[in-house]
């Protein structure tokens, strides 16, 4: 997904489509999204005249004047339509930035308590490890220090979405064991793709709509996991409304920004998002120059955690890889589950290129389960194909958007000085350090599931943990036709 | 100079519409055309006159806007509007839809087959270049996606010999692209043209590109090869301060004041070169025989006015038949032409 994405080519956002806005056609221009207006029935044609200051009125056959809306297109609206070029998405993004979490910081100095909010930064494992290798540190370290700078700018408490992984890990394992004995009853049960990248579920809403999503699993991401486990535990435990949180996240993506600003990641009820704003790895980076820290220079903090009692010296992880692990974590469970097999180490073997590989559990010559990896555009693209014409030999796919995965996303430092190649290895040795957990021996999951869950099948879970996606109509741009 | 370029005929190959493009097949008894009448025809001689011997008709739900043999000749690719590519197998005078490739956002500009035959280019106005392989089951697989360009992609073409490709757009460009490791990158930028690139035709020997643009002018350029006798060397720096020796592409000649409006096409034999134009003619420019190769000139040896009654889309010279050309128009007329090398050159 070109990476400049999401959709001109449908590929992943990179930060350097932020400087180069030279294709940039403001939303008036060639905008298709349709507003909407309240019909009457009747009045036939009716002329529209500008006013001086621009504003339009509608004159009716009887002389009478209503004065018309103003379109609005909000984010979604225009991050989710394929009808104009999209820069004007570009645009939108970069209100999502650190100057937005700047300002809130910067009122909360100036309110009085009740209006105060509490500010919490959740950062990614991925992040992390990319800030260790542009700072030369370990990812323990990289940890403390970024706890310690966001609490010194006023963030009141910072997480690591590893946490929130073990839950979107555990759902998927147990969504794919429940579709996988459900076969039988449902065509479209398998294969199972994999649901924690936003790029990943956009270019499947806009471009394939409603044949692709009922095989998308319906497990939350770590950050929308994250979101539900701040929102709602974390708020109720701090006896405050989920609207008195300010939830960041950082993240490797820009993608990460439409995610969090979904519809589905809404609370209605006290008008709030599950995830306030999305900053990416650079944005921090950009963040630290301004306030003039030095991270390594930084005393590091012990680091907060969501379940008490246990205070987590170092960060954990999981194993699988740089964007979770969904294939080794879901094979894994499967191979137990289904067939009582113990698989100690997951074998992979590259097909075509290196991002897209499979794995299989044989058994006496029987292909028990056969899963794959498939990252990037070229090879999502064929993933998608073949599915289309019922040729798709996997149970499941662990699909990303970005070639070489999360750690290589589009919101990742880079260094000009070193070739990218070599960079992204050393983040993925600075990722691997990290201590790798299994999701169910994770301090405080279990706890989780039975206090704030109230069951692992409950009706909480399915609400907190799991979500929707929606097809997205294709506009026809029949008028804007360039040769 | 009218007398070099003779008319042999003209077909009404796409009445009430534009023909778009045509391709000879690689024996050069076939032509194949296509347009907006969302249809393909494949043309071949009967005696002396041309005749539609096939009609594609259901592969298509819009305007098809160009056309390819592969290079055993018994397929037929079309890129269209419509955003999907089709790939015809020919079986005697049938044509049978065999696959239809999906993938970019919104019109297909362009399909070319690689000399291999195993690989196929399309580009499209979603400003990219996708590379296709296809295997022993005629199964279609997605090789890679380029996004080099920052505009509307309007051509690809192979090399004649080797797996190298290039594309014309709508930013002005022209970019060349190479397979390195398990991926394909854009290895080379061609600027200079000051608007649209439409076309691109390499020479038979592989030596050359040439370019035509809404600049009204052609480019040629020629490949360096790194350790090249002309000491012209060229590094590409990248992360890192690595720095790696290229094939450095240099434009040689540009034919400008010729042209009065947009080019089209452009089509290239060993040392002449046919164009089509916005301005309903036909040219075609030979190399001067005494010119040196690294900065060669050419002359205007025919220019035929109104060779058809609106722009010209296309020229296409029969592979096999020397002299044979084949034009076609918004006119929706396909033309047949012979091309006779004026005396002395």
């Amino acid at each position: 997904m070109k990476s400049s994405r999401s959709v001109s080519c449908s590929a992943p956002l990179k930060g350097d489509a932020m400087t180069d806005l030279d294709d940039f056609i403001g939303p008036s221009q060639e905008c298709i999204k349709p507003v909407k207006v309240e019909k009457r029935a009747g009045s036939g044609v009716a002329k529209i005249r500008i006013e001086d200051d621009g504003s339009y009125f509608q004159i009716n056959q009887d002389g009478g004047t209503r004065r018309l809306e103003k379109a609005k297109v909000s984010l979604n609206d225009c991050l989710a339509c394929s009808g104009c070029i999209t820069s004007a998405e570009t645009v939108l993004i970069t209100q999502q930035s650190h100057e937005e979490l700047k300002k809130v910081l910067d009122a909360n100095k100036m309110a009085a308590p009740s209006q105060q909010r509490l500010v919490v930064v959740s950062v990614s494992p991925q992040s992390r490890a990319s800030l260790a290798a542009r700072f030369q540190l370990n990812p323990t370290d990289t940890a403390r220090k970024l706890t310690s700078f966001f609490k010194k700018i006023g963030v009141h408490f910072v997480f690591d979405t590893a946490f929130s992984r073990h839950f979107s890990l555990l759902e998927s394992q147990r969504e794919f064991v429940r579709r996988f004995r459900g076969q039988a009853d449902c065509r479209q049960a398998l294969p199972l793709l994999a649901s924690a990248c936003p790029g990943w579920i956009c270019y499947a809403e806009k471009t394939h709509g409603s044949f692709i999503l009922p095989h998308i699993s319906t497990a939350r991401s770590p950050q929308q996991v994250m979101g539900s486990l701040v929102k709602d535990f974390f708020a109720q435990q701090q006896h405050l409304t989920p609207d008195k949180i300010y939830h960041v996240t950082v993240m490797p993506c820009y993608d990460k920004k439409l995610e969090a600003s979904r519809p589905d990641f809404f609370n209605q009820e006290h008008q709030t998002r599950d995830v306030d704003c999305v900053l990416t790895t650079g944005e921090v980076f950009r963040l630290l120059e301004e306030e003039g820290v030095s991270l390594p220079d930084l005393e590091p903090a012990p680091l907060d955690s969501l379940c008490s009692g246990a205070s987590a010296e170092e960060p954990s992880s999981h194993r699988g890889g740089g964007s979770g692990g969904y294939l080794e974590h879901v094979f894994r469970h499967a191979a137990r589950e289904l067939f009582g097999i113990h698989v100690a180490e997951v074998t992979y073997k590259p097909l075509r290129n290196k991002d897209f590989q499979e794995v299989t559990l044989e058994k006496e010559g029987q292909v028990l389960l056969h899963f794959a990896m498939a990252y990037g555009f070229r090879n999502i693209q064929n993933l998608v194909q073949r599915l289309k014409r019922g040729r798709c030999p996997y149970h499941y796919v662990e699909v990303m958007a970005c070639p070489s995965g999360c750690l290589n996303g589009g919101g990742q430092l880079q260094a000009p000085d070193r070739p990218s190649r070599e960079l992204l290895q050393h983040v993925e040795r600075l990722y691997g350090m990290v201590r790798a957990e299994a999701p169910e021996d994770a301090p405080g999951v279990r706890e989780l599931y039975t206090h704030w869950l109230q069951g692992t099948d409950s009706e909480c879970a399915g609400r907190l943990l799991h979500t929707q996606y929606h097809a997205v109509e294709k506009a026809s741009t029949g008028l804007g036709i360039r040769w | 100079m009218k007398d070099s370029l003779v008319l042999l005929g003209r077909v009404p190959a796409h009445p009430d519409s534009r023909c778009w493009f045509l391709a000879w097949n690689p024996a050069g008894t076939l032509l194949a055309s296509c347009g907006g009448d969302r249809r393909i025809r494949i043309w071949g001689t009967e005696g002396d006159s041309w005749i539609c011997k096939s009609v594609l008709s259901e592969g298509h739900q819009r305007t098809v806007r160009k056309v390819a043999w592969s290079p055993c000749g018994n397929y037929l690719a079309s890129a269209s509007f419509d955003a999907t590519t089709c790939i015809w197998k020919k079986n005697q005078d049938d044509f049978e839809c065999v696959t239809t490739l999906e993938g970019h956002e919104n019109e297909v500009k362009s399909v070319a087959w690689a000399p291999s035959g195993n690989l196929l280019a399309t580009c499209s106005r979603d400003k990219s270049v996708w590379v296709w392989e296809v295997d022993e089951e005629d199964e279609y697989e997605c090789v890679s996606v380029l996004n080099s360009h920052t505009q509307d992609v309007k051509h690809v073409v192979w090399h004649p010999s080797q797996e190298l490709l290039a594309s014309a757009s709508y930013d002005d460009t022209v970019k060349l692209y190479r397979e390195e490791e398990d991926d394909w990158v854009c290895c080379a930028t061609l600027e200079g043209h000051e608007s649209t690139v439409w076309s691109l035709a390499f020479d038979p020997s592989g030596q050359r590109l040439a370019s035509c643009s809404d600049d009204r002018t052609v480019r040629i350029w020629r490949q360096y090869l790194p350790g090249n006798e002309q000491g012209e060397v060229h590094y590409l720096s990248c992360r890192g301060g690595m720095q790696r020796l290229l094939t450095q592409w240099k434009c040689i000649c540009t034919l400008s004041g010729f042209h009065s409006r947009t080019i089209y096409d452009i089509a290239c034999l060993t040392g002449a070169l046919a164009t089509a134009c916005g301005d309903d003619a036909i040219r075609v420019f030979q190399e001067d025989p005494n010119s040196d190769p690294q900065q060669p000139t050419f002359s205007l040896t025919a220019h035929l006015h109104q060779a058809h009654s609106q722009d010209v889309n296309c020229v296409a010279w029969n592979p096999k038949e020397p002299g044979l050309l084949a034009s076609c128009s918004d006119d929706g007329e396909v033309a047949f032409w012979k091309y006779q090398r004026p005396e002395g050159l």
